[in-house]
């Protein structure tokens, strides 16, 4: 215990630092924990002890040739110029819309809960009354448009003109008739004639936004002219784009101009881990590998960027195995419990070395105690999890069913059944010849006896070939087992 | 703590092993002294486990893998005052030293000062029962010995500031809460018992993020980086326990005969107020301890 500090007792260092360091058991965190709760010196501790965070790394840029320096001054007012053209075709875009044929979309509230002047308005378009209340609220029903043929094209027209107008007080109006009424639907229908220009598609659209009543939109009421609803759902634009982007969407996709309120609500619950590997000194480690297993075997994986970064998102919660590795780097493997809608943020820390370690640390604090692991393994046991673990690429472009390894020398399966050989630590692949009837099913690397080892010495002893003592052995789908105590030449046996 | 031969739980085999490991040798550090450490931290931890669970072997057998040995035969050898172990330790660990005390002092000068202050430390210039004592000696193991040093430094750094801030830094000290709005607190008594009461049933995680949030003011990011979480997750149980808090405190100052206005008002009716005005209850409350809660040992 610390003398130093305040009257009180206090944890030592030794304490705060495994507690900072997250090795701590679940016990002894939350006794942590409480004691930080209330203390504020060792709190004051506790954050003075964070490393200050290290500026990214800077990598030197390679000299820029003459023509880079030479259209450097084009390219930037070029670039500029460009910027403005977007800006401006984007602006244009949705008064163009109405010159499109576009789907237009009604927001029809029950008979009951509809206000007057809405109905006014309908009933007049129905009819085919010569103009639209312009002081009115307008509400067209796509239906109806469709349904009057040529010889509402005057009529489309002039609705248009008043609604693109009037296209505040309609969205309030709508904003206003969905609030009213709590069943308010949402019909979209495609506009056959396509002679009739219409621009209500773009207020509708911007009232259907403000109103925020769409979310009441049942699948089985909109017509979806083929189009899969969950492709839909997925190209809807974000609710807090504008109008004008909407409509640009939905003029280029034709889409509805509707927004329907995305259903799925499971990612919510998923769960992620970010974080940097760095080794001792803090310095972060670029294109490490960082594979995370679940409890049934299922790896993902990512590879650090150039500031040792990683991401691995849209996880299920549970327990999972992190290992991260680099090249010159000693394996660290740690055990993590992921809480739903979590995100884990870790910091490994890669010692320098050649030799694998793997160290078991419970993240995550619970009820039960936890105990912290780790050991120096060699030979075998650390060929095999060197091999597990490393970012590896077949020829063959197929995913890997299975690794082993011994020293540099890596054996791989494919999903194909194709074998691998790596003499270098997975840097070089060349196939292996198949000298056996049938399919691979799965490769080992086992301890093997001197007789093999002396039928199979390696032409090259020094090629970093299994050693005394191991042997790699594969399975067919026949049956047979091969051995090969250098994976390149194999008897069966 | 020191164990007599009789207690050794060691084996001869795998003390051989993690000493042969460690690279005690290079450090001068024999087989029967690092044996002794690992039986010692192994004791005193009782090897990672709750106090009161039985140890078996495989599970001290984890325990004492799981150790940074290098490290722990480094700061064994220095403790021990051998030559060698702290011309390694000064290559390894000057700089980082130096740099980290730099930082958290802020200032080149104070953080030579405060490493030059832990180094005399660290060499055993004290003597408990007649014997050298050297706080390395407290080193277990189970985190770096970078982290160890850290969190020493900080210790130290944390002892300056209240020995200094009895005097001068006071000023740094934000008052609890205006003159006027204190009475009106105080007018409130029941509040900082339900404040009490409410905090009582907070769990520990909630009460640290309360604290280090509106106490300490510490950022969002500040904070997970110590609880190793994303801020964002931070963010949500903070604003999740603030809530709570909030509800709870409601809840009992309406138990407590205050009508919900009274109660609301009591907490701020704005709810942008209500992180100024908890901050300033737990302010009031930091002084006096949470009774029912048993304080860290």
């Amino acid at each position: 215990m610390n003398r130093n500090l305040q009257l009180g007792i206090h944890p030592d260092a030794d304490k705060i630092s495994v507690f900072v360091e997250g090795a701590a058991t679940a016990r002894e965190q939350e006794k942590m924990l409480a004691h930080l709760a209330e203390c504020a010196e060792c709190r004051k501790a506790v954050f003075l002890i964070q490393p200050h965070e290290e500026p990214q790394r800077v990598t030197a840029t390679p000299e820029k040739g003459w023509m880079w320096r030479w259209l450097m001054p084009v390219g930037l007012p070029a670039a500029a110029l460009a910027c403005g053209l977007i800006a401006v075709l984007i602006y244009i875009r949705p008064h163009g819309v109405s010159k499109t044929p576009q789907q237009m979309a009604s927001l029809r509230p029950p008979e009951t809960a509809r206000p007057g002047p809405t109905a006014a308005l309908s009933s007049n378009l129905v009819q085919g009354a010569p103009t639209a209340n312009a002081d009115r609220a307008p509400s067209i029903n796509s239906e109806q448009v469709t349904g009057s043929g040529g010889r509402q094209d005057g009529l489309a027209a002039k609705a248009a003109t008043n609604g693109s107008r009037q296209e505040r007080p309609m969205a309030s109006g709508l904003n206003l008739l969905t609030s009213k009424s709590e069943q308010a639907t949402a019909n979209v229908a495609p506009q056959k004639t396509g002679a009739a220009p219409s621009i209500v598609g773009g207020p509708v659209t911007d009232a259907a936004r403000l109103s925020g009543g769409i979310s009441t939109v049942t699948v089985s009421e909109l017509p979806l002219n083929g189009r899969d609803f969950t492709e839909l759902q997925q190209l809807q634009p974000a609710d807090t784009k504008g109008a004008a982007s909407q409509n640009a969407l939905a003029g280029k996709k034709e889409l509805p101009a509707l927004q329907i309120q995305a259903a799925s609500a499971q990612n919510k619950t998923l769960a992620g881990i970010s974080g940097r590997i760095t080794d001792r000194t803090g310095a972060v480690i670029a294109g490490g590998t960082v594979t995370l297993r679940d409890a049934t075997g299922k790896k993902r994986q990512s590879t650090t960027g150039t500031d040792g970064s990683f991401h691995l998102m849209q996880l299920q919660a549970g327990q999972y195995e992190l290992t991260a590795t680099a090249s010159g780097f000693k394996t660290s493997q740690q055990s993590i419990e992921l809480k739903p809608s979590e995100l884990a943020m870790l910091q490994p820390v890669l010692d320098v070395g050649a030799a694998s370690e793997v160290v078991e640390a419970e993240a995550v604090s619970s009820a039960v105690a936890v105990q912290t692991e780790s050991a120096n393994v060699s030979g075998q046991a650390v060929a095999e999890m060197t091999g597990a673990h490393r970012a590896i690429t077949l020829p063959s472009g197929v995913g890997i069913a299975e690794t082993v390894s011994h020293g540099k020398r890596f054996l791989s399966l494919d999903d194909a059944g194709n074998l691998f050989l790596s003499r270098n630590g997975g840097k070089k692949w060349k196939k292996v010849k198949p000298q056996w009837a049938g399919k691979v099913i799965r490769i080992e690397l086992a301890s093997g006896s001197v007789s093999e080892a002396a039928a199979q010495k390696p032409k090259d002893e020094t090629s970093g070939a299994a050693g005394e003592g191991a042997v790699f052995l594969l399975t067919t789908d026949g049956g047979t087992v091969w051995s090969s105590k250098d994976g390149a030449h194999w008897h069966q046996q | 703590m020191e164990l007599g031969p009789e207690n050794r739980l060691l084996s001869e085999k795998l003390g051989e092993e993690l000493w042969r490991a460690a690279g005690a040798e290079l450090v001068d550090v024999s087989r029967a002294e690092f044996a002794e450490a690992l039986d010692t931290i192994g004791a005193r931890d009782n090897y990672g486990l709750d106090p009161e669970k039985h140890t078996n072997e495989r599970q001290r057998e984890m325990f004492w893998r799981a150790l940074h040995l290098e490290e722990l035969a480094l700061a064994r050898g220095c403790a021990l005052g051998r030559e060698s172990a702290w011309r390694r330790f000064l290559a390894q660990y000057r700089e980082p030293l130096t740099r980290a005390a730099i930082d958290m002092t802020g200032s080149a000068a104070l953080g030579e000062e405060l490493v030059s202050a832990i180094y005399s430390e660290l060499f055993g210039l004290t003597e408990r029962e007649g014997r050298r004592w050297s706080p390395l000696l407290r080193y277990s193991g189970r985190g770096s010995l970078m982290g160890w040093l850290r969190a020493v430094l900080a210790q130290r750094r944390v002892d300056q500031y209240r020995k200094i801030g009895r005097e001068t830094e006071l000023g740094e000290i934000e008052p609890a809460a205006a003159v006027s709005e204190q009475i009106e607190l105080e007018k409130l008594g029941d509040l900082r018992v339900a404040l009490k009461m409410t905090l009582s049933e907070a769990s520990a995680e909630e009460r640290f993020l309360l604290s280090a949030y509106y106490l300490d003011q510490h950022t969002l990011h500040e904070m997970s980086r110590v609880l190793r979480v994303h801020e964002a997750t931070i963010s949500r149980k903070l604003k999740r326990a603030t809530e709570r808090l909030r509800k709870q405190l409601l809840g009992t100052l309406k138990g407590r005969g205050l009508s919900r206005r009274a109660a609301e008002e009591a907490l701020g009716t704005d709810p942008r107020d209500v992180d100024i005005n908890l901050r300033k209850l737990l302010q009031k409350s930091a002084g006096d301890p949470i009774p029912d809660k048993e304080r860290q040992g």
